[in-house]
């Protein structure tokens, strides 16, 4: 059997000596701290196979691959000054049926105290991760390997490789570590603007529903179009984004114009080479102030790509890794205890952090599966999952020719939502849409 | 296979009504294949997971009666001066009241816990009246007085319970009952020192909560007025 969900002819030994605990990386310290009994940081990653999904095999799947992820098989737990991973060697996680309100609150004493959760409903596996294990690039390291697993369980032949891990192999030390540490080396830390920002306001749904648009778009025609603005994808759809939320502040009730941000995550293993499957992103901020004077859509196109250029290149990067890992670093905030910590942290990101963007979007970019896997995976899906305050986060997915934007969100208003899908459909690109709203 | 009519999306086969702009799909023939096969959501919906806090209730019940158990046996058989005990035993008391709604029964209602708690601070004051001269106090001063609050409390909380809450209607039932409140306590001292019935420094607390509390009425009563204080206030 072993062999068999392997995909290696040779399977290697897997006996080493465990690690007891694990510190949480840069990122990760921030999520626990947000915890609220209506709010965890959860994202979710699907995959749509071409097959229904049979639950007892998909057990046995998470049982097997989850094994190889040490980081992910942890409970959270409290230290005095900082808190970290414990290995959790309790039963579980249990595969469950889907529900229509996903992400839900994940309380760290529930389920458990697993940090995941696997969900299946009809073709579509589903992985629900606390952002404290790791980002959406290491979930997917997770979730594509229990796919390749519970494939293989079906009699299916499917290789390791991209990211598929090899179950039976070792994790390699570097997959564990804290990235941010090794590169934090900056010789000056640049300070962080910040501004207020227009705010979303919207009706918000009783706790606890969750709003899910879905857009499905093709990969050629969006690239064409985005060819035409001389834009990339992610910049273009970036910018359709921000014509969204300018849309919406114009059209809505206000006081005064704030400048519309989006706060995306970029993946740093682009420019840091690491293996981690832990966090490893950081934040950029691209914006239009509409307060300058109104922008046309090409001009929000080319000033989402001038930012680009500017701000995602190794050395600004390295300087903003630098700023966080200095705080962490400063003797002085490590030896204030947990509770105090906590309460700082929660009062910074409410007053200043949350404030500073309209709304968040994720490109998770092309993702990439062993050749002999790809016909069995219709596509992928991102959530970025619950919004800390009323807004939408905006996630987007390629797989082949297929790319998925999808969004999230608890108010009840689909403004941004319409105003962004709308823009799409007026560029000439074809766009079917699901939801989960009734 | 359906479009949205508003916005030129195609719609997925399960969805009646546009998500983004809420126009039905009018196509009677493609209504009729729905099923629920087809939903690429299910339709139940989940529940949060509820965190037993067993174990926290446990020591919190046996670290109170140790207290309670300790003191009392110190009064019994060291300290026994004076029942001295019984303001810590009164404590414990008090404070399993007040814990026991958070953590032991959660589902018990809101009213019954806030009667519960009027009762504890009611039988603490009563156990004060042991190491004191006479009751007279505890009888026709604490005792109303606790009573009178609890009974505006369960006011406080059946109002904001039952009519839609805002930060107007909060700010009314808040000042209407500090101004009983106050009028209560002022005529249940005159009572107590059997002066005749007269309101003095409560009809000031009266009158501003009065002002107040009309100024609010208006505010309530004009839609244009209350959605500008709204606007302005909002936090």
């Amino acid at each position: 059997m072993n062999k068999l969900i392997s995909g290696k002819k040779n399977a290697g030994a897997s006996g080493t000596e465990k690690k007891i605990w694990y510190k949480l990386d840069l990122s990760a310290i921030v999520y626990p701290t947000l915890q609220r009994r209506d709010f965890s940081s959860v994202y979710r990653l699907s995959v749509l196979l071409k097959e229904p999904v049979n639950p007892e095999i998909l057990q046995q799947a998470v049982d097997a691959a989850l094994v190889r992820f040490p980081t992910y098989k942890t409970s959270i737990r409290k230290g005095l000054f900082w808190r970290y991973l414990e290995p959790n060697h309790r039963p579980g996680p249990f595969v469950q049926k889907d529900v229509r309100n996903f992400c839900m609150p994940m309380p760290f004493k529930a389920n458990n105290r697993y940090l995941l959760r696997v969900y299946y409903y009809g073709c579509r596996i589903s992985l629900e991760a606390h952002h404290s294990l790791g980002d959406g690039s290491g979930g997917m390291y997770v979730l594509q390997t229990i796919t390749a697993v519970y494939l293989r369980l079906l009699g299916h032949t499917v290789s390791n490789g991209f990211f598929v891990k090899d179950i039976e192999e070792t994790p390699d030390p570097e997959e564990l570590e804290d990235a941010y540490m090794r590169y934090a080396n900056a010789k000056v830390c640049p300070k962080r603007p910040g501004e207020k920002t227009y705010r979303v306001r919207g009706t918000k749904e009783p706790f606890y529903t969750f709003n899910v648009i879905d857009g499905i778009l093709s990969v050629s025609e969006v690239m064409a179009v985005a060819k035409k603005y001389n834009a990339t994808i992610t910049e273009y759809l970036n910018a359709v984004l921000l014509y969204a939320l300018l849309k919406k502040q114009q059209n809505d009730w206000h006081l005064r114009l704030r400048p519309v941000k989006i706060a995306m995550p970029v993946n740093l293993r682009r420019f840091f080479p690491s293996k981690t499957l832990r966090n490893f992103i950081t934040m950029v901020y691209p914006v239009v102030d509409p307060r300058l004077g109104d922008y046309s859509f090409p001009e929000i196109v080319a000033q989402v790509h001038n930012y680009m250029r500017y701000y995602i290149n190794e050395k600004f990067l390295k300087g903003d890794i630098t700023t966080n890992a200095n705080t962490q670093r400063n003797p002085f905030i490590r030896v204030v205890p947990l509770f105090v910590k906590d309460f700082v942290v929660r009062l910074f990101y409410t007053r200043v952090q949350d404030k500073n963007s309209s709304a968040g979007l994720t490109n998770m970019g092309a993702v990439k599966v062993p050749e002999d896997m790809k016909p069995h995976i219709e596509r992928f899906d991102i959530y970025m999952g619950q919004p800390f305050s009323s807004r939408t986060n905006c996630a987007i997915i390629s797989f082949e020719d297929i790319l998925t934007v999808n969004f999230a969100s608890s108010i009840m208003e689909s403004d941004v939502e319409r105003y962004f899908f709308r823009k799409l459909v007026a560029d000439g690109i074809h766009v079917t849409v699901e939801s989960n709203r009734t | 296979m359906s479009y949205c009519v508003n916005c030129g999306v195609e719609l997925d086969g399960s969805l009646k009504k546009c998500p983004l702009c809420n126009t039905p799909v009018i196509n009677p023939c493609e209504l009729q294949k729905l099923t629920e096969q087809n939903a690429p959501y299910p339709k139940e919906k989940g529940q949060v997971d509820v965190v037993k806090r067993k174990d926290l209730a446990i020591l919190t019940t046996v670290v109170l009666s140790a207290t309670a158990l300790c003191c009392l046996l110190l009064n019994i058989f060291v300290f026994s001066g004076s029942p001295w005990s019984l303001f810590i035993i009164g404590a414990c008391l008090i404070l399993f009241v007040l814990i026991f709604p958070l953590v032991i029964y959660t589902k018990l209602p809101v009213y019954l816990s806030l009667a519960f708690d009027g009762a504890a601070i009611g039988f603490y004051l009563y156990m004060i009246t042991f190491n004191t001269k006479s009751d007279r106090w505890f009888l026709q001063l604490a005792l109303p007085i606790t009573a009178l609050a609890t009974i505006l409390v369960e006011i406080f909380a059946l109002l904001l319970r039952t009519f839609r809450v805002s930060f107007i209607t909060t700010a009314l039932y808040f000042f209407v009952e500090i101004a009983l409140l106050c009028v209560g306590i002022e005529l249940l001292i005159d009572h107590y020192r059997e002066a005749p019935l007269h309101l003095m420094w409560s009809a000031i607390v009266l009158t501003i909560c009065g002002v107040i509390a009309v100024a609010l009425l208006t505010i309530l009563s004009k839609r244009r007025l209350r959605e500008a204080v709204q606007r302005r206030l909002h936090f």
